[in-house]
C-alpha cells in the first residue's frame, strides 16, 4: 500500500482497506501542509481526498471544464440568507490551492492579539508564542514553495494600472507575492495553472508524500471517523466516480496514531456530526471575507486576461476600514453574468470587453454564520452580512472605483443594483449612497473560516489550540475550520503555517 | 439563450456557437440542481414579457425587436428572484459563448484547447 495512489473503485470490487500512522482527510492547504510535515518525520501518512487527482496538463482549458472538473458542486454552492452568495471551493487533489491565486501574506500580528484576547489562544502552549511559531513556519514555507513577487513580464496591463491608480491617490500598494515560480502570466490561475508554475499542493506535496512512503486515496469522500472508545482509529466512506457520480465500493482506512480533518469549513463540521460528535460549537462561528468586483472602462485596450490573475493588492485600508483591494482577471465566460442587461444591450457592453479591467475588494466581515446539516446529509451555510459589514462592502466598491478613475478609467461599472450601469468620475460619490441591501450586490465568499473553531474555553470551541478535538483522543482539525476570526488577508499562508504548528504539536505530544 | 446573446455587427451571437452540443453536454454532466435552476430561469424568461414590455405573450412568440427589448429589460430587472434566475441563464450562456474560438479571437484571446476530461487513475 505504501507509496501508491488509489482512485475510484466500482461497487463490484471488494471493500478497500488500508492502514497508516496518520490519516489526513482533505488535501488542500491545511491537509497538504500537515501531511507533508509528518511524512518528512518518517510517518506513513494516508491522504484521503473526495475529488479526483488531476495533473496540471489535464486541467481543463475552459471555465465550463473547470467548474465541472475542479470545483465542488460546479461552484454552485451558495449561502442561504438575505442574498445567495456563491462559496468557491475545489473538489480535487490539492483542494482550493489548485484554483486560487496562491497569494502569500503573513498573518498580521493583530490577528494573534485578538485570538489571545478573545479566545485565549496562544497563552500557555509552552512552545513559545503562537505568533512566533506561525511566522517561523511561514518563513520556511515561503522558501519551500518559491514564493515570489509577480515578475514584471507577467504583470499585464491591469495590474500595472492598479499600481498607477494607487500611486496617484497616494496610498501604499504592492505587486503580490505568490507561491508561483516564474509566473508565465497566462491568466489562468482560477482554472488551474497548466504550466505547473503555481506551487499547489498536488504539484509539490502530494508527490513528495508518496515518495516518502505515504499513500493517496482519491475520489473518496469520507463519511465518518471511526472510534474505539474515545479514540479515533480511522475513517470510512464510499468511493464516488468524479464524472458519473456513481457510488463505488466502500473504503476503510485505519490510523495507528491520529485522524486529521482538513476537509474545509463547510465539510469538516459535517464529518464531525456524522461521526457522532455533538459538541454545541460544531458548525458555529462561520465567518468569511465577502468580496465583489468593479469594472473600470479604459480608453485603450487593457486585455485584463493577459498577465497574472491577481497581481496587485493593497492593505492600506485593512486596519482602519477592514477592506482589502486587489486585481482579479475574470474570464470572458463569466463577464456577462457580471454585466446587467440582455440582448443587443448586453452584446454592446460585451463588445468593450478588451477595454475593461476588473478589480475587486474583500472585507474583514464581522458577521457570523452557521453551517447546518440538511435532511439529505449535505451542508448548507446560513450567512447574512450585518449593516456595518454592508457599509464596508459598499465602501470597498467606492475605493476600487476611485482607484480606477485615478488610473485613468473613463467610467466605472459599479455593479450595484439601483445604481446606473456605468458612472463617470464626477459621479463616484454616488456609490456612498447606494443600497445596503445584500441583494443589490453580486458578491462571492472566497475565504471561509470557522465551523470547528479552536479556543481555550471548552464550551465555545470544538478544538483546543493544538487543533485537538475535545471529548475524544487522536482526532485533529487542521484546516480553516479552526480559525476563530477573519484575518483581513488571504488565508492560505496562515492555514498552512497553522497546520504545521499542529503537526509539530502532534509529534511533540 | 439566443435572445440573451444575439448576433450583432461587432460580435458573433450564441447562435453562431455550438449551442446544441453545449446543451447536450450540460444535460448529461451538470448536477440536477443546476439543470433545474436553468429550466426555471428559461420559464421565467418566457413567461414575463407582460411585465417587461407589456405584451401578453410568451417570449418565444415575440417578434425579434420586442424579444430584444424583453431580454434587455429582464436583464436589468432588480426583483431579486428574477435577477438570480437571469443571472444563472446568462452564466450558462457565457460558458458556451465565451469558449467559442471565433468569439475569443474577436476579444484578443487565444483559443482554448479541448478539455481533457481525464483524471489520474493510477
Amino acid at each position: 500500500m505504501r507509496g501508491t495512489h488509489v482512485s475510484f473503485r466500482s461497487a463490484v470490487e471488494p471493500a478497500f482497506e488500508a492502514e497508516a500512522d496518520v490519516v489526513v482527510v482533505g488535501s488542500g492547504a491545511g491537509g497538504g501542509a500537515f501531511a507533508s510535515y509528518l511524512a518528512r518525520q518518517g510517518l506513513v501518512v494516508g491522504v484521503v481526498e473526495a475529488g479526483p487527482w488531476i495533473e496540471p496538463e489535464q486541467y481543463p482549458h475552459s471555465v465550463y471544464g473547470a467548474m465541472r472538473d475542479l470545483m465542488d458542486d460546479w461552484g454552485m454552492q451558495v449561502t442561504l440568507g438575505r442574498a445567495f452568495w456563491p462559496i468557491v471551493q475545489a473538489r480535487v487533489v490539492g483542494g482550493t490551492t489548485v484554483i486560487n491565486s496562491a497569494i502569500c501574506v503573513r498573518t498580521p500580528a493583530d490577528v494573534f492579539d485578538r485570538w489571545e484576547r478573545e479566545f485565549g489562544i496562544g497563552r500557555g502552549s509552552g512552545r513559545g508564542r503562537l505568533a512566533e511559531r506561525v511566522w517561523m513556519h511561514q518563513e520556511a514555507l515561503e522558501k519551500e514553495l518559491s514564493a515570489e513577487e509577480v515578475p514584471l513580464e507577467a504583470l499585464g496591463r491591469s495590474n500595472a494600472l492598479a499600481m498607477k491608480g494607487a500611486r496617484a491617490l497616494g496610498y501604499e500598494s504592492h505587486y503580490m507575492t505568490r507561491y508561483v515560480e516564474r509566473c508565465a502570466g497566462s491568466g489562468q490561475c482560477l482554472q488551474g495553472c497548466r504550466k505547473r508554475r503555481k506551487r499547489s499542493v498536488n504539484v509539490v506535496w502530494i508527490p513528495e508524500i508518496i515518495e516518502r512512503g505515504g499513500f493517496i486515496v482519491s475520489c473518496a469522500p469520507v463519511e465518518s471517523v471511526t472510534f474505539e472508545g474515545r479514540r479515533a482509529v480511522g475513517v470510512r466512506g464510499r468511493f464516488l466516480h468524479p464524472k458519473t457520480r456513481e457510488r463505488g465500493s466502500s473504503f476503510q482506512i485505519r490510523a495507528k496514531r491520529a485522524v486529521v480533518l482538513a476537509a474545509s469549513p463547510t465539510k469538516t463540521p459535517l464529518i464531525l456530526w456524522q461521526s457522532g460528535l455533538r459538541h454545541p460549537a460544531i458548525g458555529r462561528f462561520f465567518r468569511a471575507h465577502p468580496g465583489t468586483g468593479v469594472f473600470g472602462v479604459y480608453e485603450h485596450e487593457v486585455d485584463h486576461n493577459i498577465g497574472a490573475t491577481q497581481g496587485w493588492s493593497t492593505l492600506a485600508f485593512r486596519d482602519r476600514l477592514g477592506i482589502k483591494l486587489e486585481t482579479l482577471h475574470i474570464p470572458l465566460e463569466l463577464v456577462a453574468s457580471r454585466l446587467a442587461g440582455g440582448g443587443r444591450t448586453l452584446m454592446e457592453r460585451l463588445a468593450r470587453y478588451r477595454f475593461f479591467a476588473m478589480w475587486c475588494h474583500s472585507i474583514r466581515a464581522e458577521s457570523v454564520g452557521r453551517i447546518h446539516r440538511t435532511f439529505f446529509g449535505k451542508g448548507i451555510v446560513r450567512y447574512t452580512l450585518n449593516k456595518e459589514d454592508m457599509r464596508r462592502l459598499r465602501e470597498g466598491v467606492y475605493l476600487v472605483a476611485r482607484t480606477h478613475f485615478a488610473a485613468g478609467a473613463q467610467s466605472v461599472i459599479p455593479g450595484i443594483g439601483g445604481m446606473p450601469f456605468e458612472i463617470g468620475p464626477h459621479e463616484v460619490e454616488r456609490i456612498r449612497e447606494a443600497s445596503l441591501d445584500p441583494r443589490a450586490y453580486v458578491a462571492i465568499l472566497s475565504h471561509l473560516f470557522g465551523g470547528a473553531v479552536m479556543g481555550a474555553d471548552p464550551r465555545s470551541s470544538v478544538t483546543d489550540e493544538g487543533g485537538r478535538v475535545r471529548d475524544c483522543d487522536g482526532l485533529l482539525v487542521v484546516d480553516a475550520s479552526v480559525i476563530p476570526s477573519v484575518l483581513g488577508v488571504n488565508p492560505q499562508h496562515t492555514i498552512m503555517a497553522l497546520a504545521r504548528c499542529f503537526a509539530e504539536e502532534l509529534l511533540g505530544g | 439563450m439566443c435572445a440573451l446573446y444575439p448576433r450583432t455587427e461587432a460580435l458573433p451571437g450564441i447562435e453562431d456557437t455550438d449551442l446544441d452540443g453545449f446543451l447536450r453536454e450540460l444535460r448529461s454532466e451538470a448536477p440536477l440542481l443546476l439543470r433545474f435552476g436553468l429550466f426555471v430561469a428559461a420559464l421565467v424568461f418566457h413567461l414575463t414579457p407582460l411585465f417587461t414590455i407589456g405584451r401578453p405573450f410568451p417570449a418565444f412568440l415575440l417578434p425579434k425587436e420586442q424579444l430584444d427589448r424583453h431580454a434587455a429589460r429582464l436583464g436589468e430587472c432588480q426583483w431579486y428572484w428574477i435577477k438570480q434566475a437571469i443571472f444563472l441563464l446568462k452564466l450558462a450562456c457565457g460558458l458556451c459563448w465565451g469558449r467559442n474560438p471565433v468569439v475569443r479571437e474577436r476579444m484578443g484571446l487565444a483559443p482554448y484547447g479541448p478539455d481533457s476530461n481525464g483524471w489520474r487513475q493510477k
